[in-house]
């Protein structure tokens, strides 16, 4: 008969309670700090919900009230050099830590409301109604509310989006050699979205100093948490990846202020992360001033239950009994609060000339301006001025003959050497000798602690090279083993890294590099064989590069690691072993930025590409004998291609031919043929033509996937069609 | 009874027409006169009106097709007709009822619909939409309007070669290079970078002005009954009076503007021969109009110098210098290359001594002249050298009988032969 043998966790799970003692031994300074700040935030949503019904906040205003206690209790001990980030719902957890950055001292009850304090009200307030003087200039609103000098890393509408960004933040804290860390807020309809999942592992796995703080407040929208899972003490998640996890009541300011003192000893000495699940209440509906109950999904009863437990009157209660302080006080604190925020609401509405009295509008001034809608989509490229640019055309030294994918491993060793802040993340990177290609070759034996090979989690280690780059201590390199898995990353690739500057106001910078690989002929089927640039394209922020040869590629890669935005770097399989010269020393130059290389010059047509399609269309070229500018592109983003060159090829040939290997769903050219014949139509002498491939991604049988992909066969075809619809004459 | 509507010939010798707009809705009452419909052909666009009084049934195409002169276009009914008289009429005119209570354009050649091409190498399958050519608009590229637009070309006079007949820039610059050109040149222009070909030969497009040549001189000779006659004319003289005048003068006559003054007053002195042909009658000139060949850089030009006969000879050099200048700098116009009886060609230059041209109809007849050289010739019964040009008329048998050509290119002998009087 088999044995049984009961298993432990391997780190424990425990249910934590303040008692009367330790309300009586607790510092009565942080007691009224925690008092202050909950009336601040109550006061401070009342007015959201209040502005929300008379219609001026655009979008949903998703309240707190009835949350605080757990946003409190757990912020109010953090050091300003502490990090939080949040969700949808997350006015409250950035209030306590901003009041706790302006306020570091904590709160005076009888002068609750400072200059500073009354300037950080105004400001979010300001941001939540999508005004200019917000903090993130209006374009954040509710739910993207950050301020970076108070550690207010940015909360997130995609829920669990936020937080593998948290523990990229953390993960440099921990690299840094600090002894700080990220807590990062979430509920409990995230619990079971795989980027809060993945990044538990991750962060266990690294000992990286994050705070997974679960506010569970029973419901996702109106789902209930045990219609969602089959363990609603959700707290259980983190025990399972060896987490040491707590359970507190939320509603209690002081059991959530010792749980995270518990967890913050453990996570600060280096041990790995914690997660604690504060059980909370919101006493309305998911959004708006309206309770749940109104929606039929919870009943009264259960809400004048919850509301009994109110944090507020909870800790006053306790305070009043410890003899701190009495009604008169409460009043009073409750009152300051309040006027706090009419005052900060007079500032930002204003009676509206045209309405009945009493109908407010926001003060007109006070928008941003719309011309400032594209501002800061990406940087302004300064951080690039002054380096030292080569071409190939203008380097007369010595030169090796290297393959490309050695020139690959060549440069990143070149700048990990000259800048420690690099560091590498993927998939099998570390071993293999440079990964599945050799592209990382001899690096990790180099810099052992700086090539990271990571789960298979592309969510978690994408979006923790995103809180890497955040932070601006690290220049993170991603890589995707294939491109495909973009789909698999595609909430931190496209919603997080792609947008993070430009929905915060249009500053931060997100110095990322992800490299990838297009491996269409190489068998690897439907899901790994696709080219990502045309989605790229299509994304805001990114910036996208592809090289045909070694030279350019070293030269494109220092541009892409010394840019401050997220720049994809596609490499091709076919061009790894094909062999090209680089100076034999000297690898620190940077192609000119956002330039095109013409490659061959012909009257015939202009023929557009990239990447290894360069030379499929140098052959078709050859095999024909047609005459064409062949145009290699190498910057590919909206903001980065070179319509110089372009257009004047196209106002001297009149006719277009652009060439790509994949799927043509996906392909790129879409955009580039839409900007072209919009910028050069009185120059066309025929449609912009293009080659690409099927629609069908490319099967694992040889046959099939030589058919579904473009190569010079594919070229040749689509330059004698160009040449065809020249006319007869 | 019910009857059947047919595309109109809008335009004599429209094979097709495009339906613009129903003036009146299907089902309507129509008086004779009223306008059932507005017809479009690529010259004009015109009102339909009905020829009987009744019922305009039923549509059988819609706005905006095309069809055929002929085809059937709606069902016209009398009082009384039911939907059995309209079946019958439907069946009679050839369209399915069924498919013609949709209005299904079935009979119609219509636009666009997309269609597969066959793959052009097994791997490579090209997905291009057809293009099917459309009465209802001219299509030209977007660069082809621009250049039009910028040089006040009407496109209406351009033909397009590219998909579906749209107008491409090579249809423009031949265009452009015709209008400039001699209507019927032995021009030969040399298209730009002809793609190699593993074949071992080359494919050189033909151009537009070679394509006219074609077209042209092919019909000329195979429509135009042409003869031939030569003369070998004695320019000892014409040769040491060219020279005289020349350093008299301090000139350059060319031997081409004393042989196109010859011709002109061969003319004078044969007046019959200064006709054309024409379907109904011949037209004949009081003038002799000759077109002289001029080379430029572009292809060969044939202004056409008018009233030769009252030109001295410096005129005439001077006229056809300055026609020469206007072709060689593109300004020359379309009037100057138009007309005349008759024409000159000259390939003395290249060393050819006898030679026999195409006609450039309508004109009757072209002189090929070649090289004057020197040859043994029989004067007075013994062997001796001259000079000697030999000439050639071609002559379209239709407007001149041999007897009146031999007089034609005898009266030219002479003149060539005593070309003091060509000065007079």
């Amino acid at each position: 008969m088999a044995t049984y043998t009961p298993l432990e966790p391997a780190q424990p799970w425990i249910q934590v309670q303040a008692t009367q003692e330790d309300w009586g031994s607790a510092d009565p300074a942080l007691l009224a700090t925690m008092l202050g700040q909950l009336h601040l935030i109550r006061a401070f949503e009342e007015t959201v919900l209040e502005l929300a019904g008379e219609g001026l906040v655009h979008g949903p205003a998703h309240s707190s009230i009835g949350q605080e206690g757990g946003a409190v209790g757990s912020a109010v001990g953090l050091r300003s050099s502490d990090a939080v980030n949040g969700s949808h719902r997350g006015h409250h957890q950035f209030l306590a830590k901003a009041l706790g950055y302006v306020a570091p001292n904590g709160l005076d009850l009888q002068q609750l409301v400072t200059p500073d304090i009354s300037t950080v009200l105004d400001k979010t307030l300001a941001e939540i109604l999508g005004l200019a003087r917000g903090f993130c200039k209006g374009r954040g609103g509710s739910m993207h509310l950050q301020w970076h000098d108070a550690g207010a890393l940015g909360t997130n509408a995609i829920v669990g989006g936020g937080v593998p960004l948290a523990a990229g933040n953390a993960f440099a804290q921990k690299r840094a050699g600090t002894s700080d860390l990220t807590v990062t807020y979430f509920g409990d309809g995230a619990v079971n979205i795989g980027s809060v999942l993945e990044s538990m592992n991750l962060t266990s796995a690294w000992d990286i100093p994050l705070i997974f703080f679960i506010e569970n407040n029973l419901y996702a929208v109106s789902t209930t948490v045990e219609e969602a899972t089959g363990e609603p003490r959700l707290s259980g998640r983190g025990v399972g990846f060896a987490i040491p996890s707590f359970r507190v009541d939320g509603m209690d300011p002081l059991s959530v202020y010792l749980t995270m003192q518990k967890a913050e000893e453990y996570v600060r000495a280096g041990n790995g992360p914690a997660v604690i699940e504060a059980e909370v209440y919101r006493f309305f509906h998911q959004n708006g001033a309206f309770p749940g109950s109104a929606f039929g999904y919870r009943s009264k009863e259960e809400e004048e239950s919850w509301r009994a437990r109110d944090p507020l009157t909870m800790m006053a209660d306790q305070m009043k009994a410890l003899g701190l302080i009495n009604d008169e006080i409460v009043a009073s604190v409750r009152q300051q609060a309040q006027e706090a925020m009419s005052a900060v609401a007079a500032t930002l509405v204003e009676q509206d000339p045209e309405g009945k009295p009493g109908v407010r509008r926001i003060r007109p001034d006070l928008w941003p301006e719309p011309s400032f809608v594209d501002v800061g989509v990406r940087g302004d490229l300064s951080e690039l001025s002054g380096a030292r640019t080569q071409e190939r055309s203008d380097y007369t030294g010595e030169v090796i003959e290297v393959r490309f994918v050695d020139a690959v491993a060549d440069v990143m060793d070149r700048n990990m050497s000259a800048d420690d802040r690099i560091l590498v993340l993927g998939e099998d990177i570390h071993r293999l000798k440079g990964g599945t290609n050799g592209a990382t070759k001899g690096l990790a034996e180099k810099f052992p602690d700086r090539i990271l090979g990571t789960p298979i989690s592309e969510n978690a280690f994408t979006g923790l090279g995103g809180g890497l780059a955040l932070d601006g201590r690290y220049r993170p390199v991603v890589e995707f083993m294939y491109p495909d898995f973009m789909w698999v990353a595609a909430d931190q690739v496209f919603n997080q890294i792609g947008k993070a500057r430009h929905m915060f106001g249009g500053e931060s910078a997100v110095p990322l590099v992800l490299r990838t690989k297009v491996a269409m002929g190489s068998g690897y089927g439907s899901q790994h064989l696709m080219d990502p640039a045309g989605i790229f394209a299509t994304a805001p922020g990114w910036r996208i590069m592809a090289a045909s040869n070694p030279y350019d590629y070293v030269g494109m890669m220092n541009a892409a690691l010394a840019c401050d935005d997220p720049v994809l770097m596609i490499e091709h399989v076919d061009l790894y072993m094909t062999k090209g010269e680089i100076p034999a020393e000297g690898l620190d130059y940077q192609i000119p930025y956002g330039t095109a290389s013409l490659v061959r010059e012909g009257s015939e047509m202009t023929v557009l590409t990239y990447m290894s399609m360069v030379n499929h269309t140098r052959d078709a070229l050859d095999s024909t004998g047609i005459e064409a500018d062949l145009v290699d592109l190498r910057f590919l983003d909206r903001a980065s291609l070179d319509w110089d060159t372009v257009g004047e090829s196209i106002r001297k040939t009149n006719n277009v031919l652009i060439v790509e290997q994949g799927a043509v769903g996906t392909s790129y050219g879409g955009w580039l043929a839409d900007e072209i014949q919009r910028r050069f139509f009185d120059y066309l002498d025929q449609p912009v033509q293009r080659v690409t491939g099927s629609e069908a991604s490319p099967s694992i049988s040889k046959v099939l996937e030589r058919a579904a992909i473009a190569q010079t066969a594919e070229v040749e075809a689509g330059l004698r069609r160009v040449i065809a619809a020249k006319g007869a004459r | 009874m019910a009857s059947v509507v047919r595309m109109p010939e809008v335009l004599a010798g429209a094979t097709e027409a495009v339906l613009s707009t129903w003036s009146v809705a299907e089902g309507t009452e129509v008086a004779v006169g009223d306008v059932l419909a507005e017809i479009e052909t690529e010259k004009a666009t015109v009102e339909y009106q009905a020829e009987e009084a009744g019922t305009l049934a039923r549509f059988l195409i819609q706005p905006g097709d095309s069809a055929d002169v002929g085809t059937p276009i709606a069902i016209f009914t009398a009082p009384g007709d039911d939907d059995a008289e309209i079946s019958r009429a439907l069946a009679d005119a050839g369209v399915n009822s069924a498919a013609a209570a949709e209005a299904a354009p079935t009979l119609v050649e219509l636009t666009p619909s997309p269609s597969i091409a066959e793959p052009q190498a097994s791997l490579v399958v090209d997905q291009q939409p057809a293009l099917v050519p459309s009465a209802s608009r001219l299509f030209a590229s977007p660069l082809v309007r621009r250049l039009a637009r910028e040089s006040g070309v009407d496109l209406a006079t351009v033909t397009g070669t590219g998909p579906g007949g749209r107008i491409v820039r090579k249809d423009f610059d031949a265009h452009q290079a015709r209008t400039s050109a001699a209507p019927a040149g032995t021009v030969v222009a040399v298209a730009p970078g002809p793609p190699r070909n593993p074949a071992g030969y080359v494919e050189v497009a033909h151009t537009g002005m070679r394509k006219a040549i074609a077209r042209r001189l092919s019909e000329s000779k195979s429509t135009v009954p042409h003869f031939y006659l030569s003369a070998d004319c004695r320019v000892d003289r014409l040769v040491q009076v060219r020279s005289e005048v020349n350093a008299a003068k301090g000139v350059k006559y060319s031997l081409n503007d004393w042989v196109v003054k010859a011709v002109a007053m061969a003319f004078m002195e044969v007046p019959d021969a200064n006709v054309i042909w024409g379907d109904t009658a011949m037209r004949r000139f009081d003038s002799a109009d000759i077109s002289v060949a001029v080379a430029t850089e572009g292809g060969l030009f044939t202004p056409v110098i008018r009233g030769v006969e009252s030109m001295s000879l410096g005129a005439v050099n001077t006229a056809i210098a300055e026609a020469a200048g206007r072709a060689r700098s593109g300004t020359i116009k379309q009037e100057e290359i138009e007309g005349g009886s008759f024409a000159v060609t000259n390939l003395g230059m290249y060393g050819t001594t006898e030679f026999a041209a195409i006609i450039n109809p309508p004109q009757w007849g072209i002189l090929a002249v070649g090289a004057a050289t020197q040859r043994p010739v029989v004067e007075n019964g013994s062997l001796a050298v001259g000079s000697v040009m030999t000439v050639t008329l071609s002559a379209d048998h239709r407007a001149v009988d041999g007897a009146l050509a031999a007089q034609w290119l005898a009266a030219f002998q002479r003149h060539i032969e005593n070309p003091v009087g060509l000065l007079l």
